[in-house]
């Protein structure tokens, strides 16, 4: 049971190792903001039930089951909120076509 | 075995790190920031497990999370009004 509790915390890390990873590597804002808000949430998931295993106490399970909780409902919120004031404000290359722009050119001349 | 974990997070803060410092504009100092919070989140939680005992190392990880997400959201209000 130790063993299992030690792979999901080096696993968990490695999550967010691959996140910090992909922050530097992708060119645009977006894929980069999808690398940041996904990996460490899982990475989290993976580590608080590691520890939790680990530590095996009935109030640091609940105390890391909260902490997962809040951090599923405020990070999907917190990405949408970065994204959607960064694509009403500024300017940003992508890397591909831009639909959301020609969709809205197309829902305005109708 | 923690000590792994721990080399790995590190190497994913110097990641988060470099976007911070070197963002060409503010939201990617924002990811930036953002995910550093959730690598010391992450860290704090490996740091407890490798110590044996909960208490209050656990409780610290709330009042993180909390913080990450008023800041990361404060910072889009300001984005949203100011731009750039």
């Amino acid at each position: 049971m130790d063993t299992f509790a030690e792979i999901l915390l080096v696993a968990g890390s490695a999550l967010a190792m691959i996140g910090g990873i992909g922050v530097v590597r992708f060119d645009d804002l977006f894929s980069r903001m999808h690398a940041a808000a996904k990996a460490p949430t899982l990475g989290l998931i993976l580590v608080a039930i590691g520890a939790a295993i680990e530590i095996g106490t009935v109030l640091a399970a609940t105390t890391l089951v909260l902490v997962v909780i809040l951090q599923l409902l405020t990070s999907p919120v917190g990405a949408h909120a970065l994204s959607r004031a960064s694509r009403r404000q500024m300017t940003i290359d992508l890397d591909d076509v831009d639909q959301l722009t020609a969709d809205e050119q197309s829902a305005s001349d109708s | 075995m923690n000590v792994l974990a721990l080399v790995l997070l590190s190497i994913g803060a110097a990641g988060f790190m470099f976007r911070l410092l070197r963002g060409p504009s503010l939201p990617d100092r924002v990811v930036g920031l953002d995910g550093l919070l959730s690598i010391v989140v992450i860290g704090i939680i490996v740091a407890a497990a490798r110590s044996g005992s909960g208490g209050i190392t656990i409780e610290t990880v709330l009042v993180a999370v909390f913080v990450g997400f008023v800041g990361t959201t404060a910072l889009s209000r300001f984005i949203e009004r100011r731009g750039n």
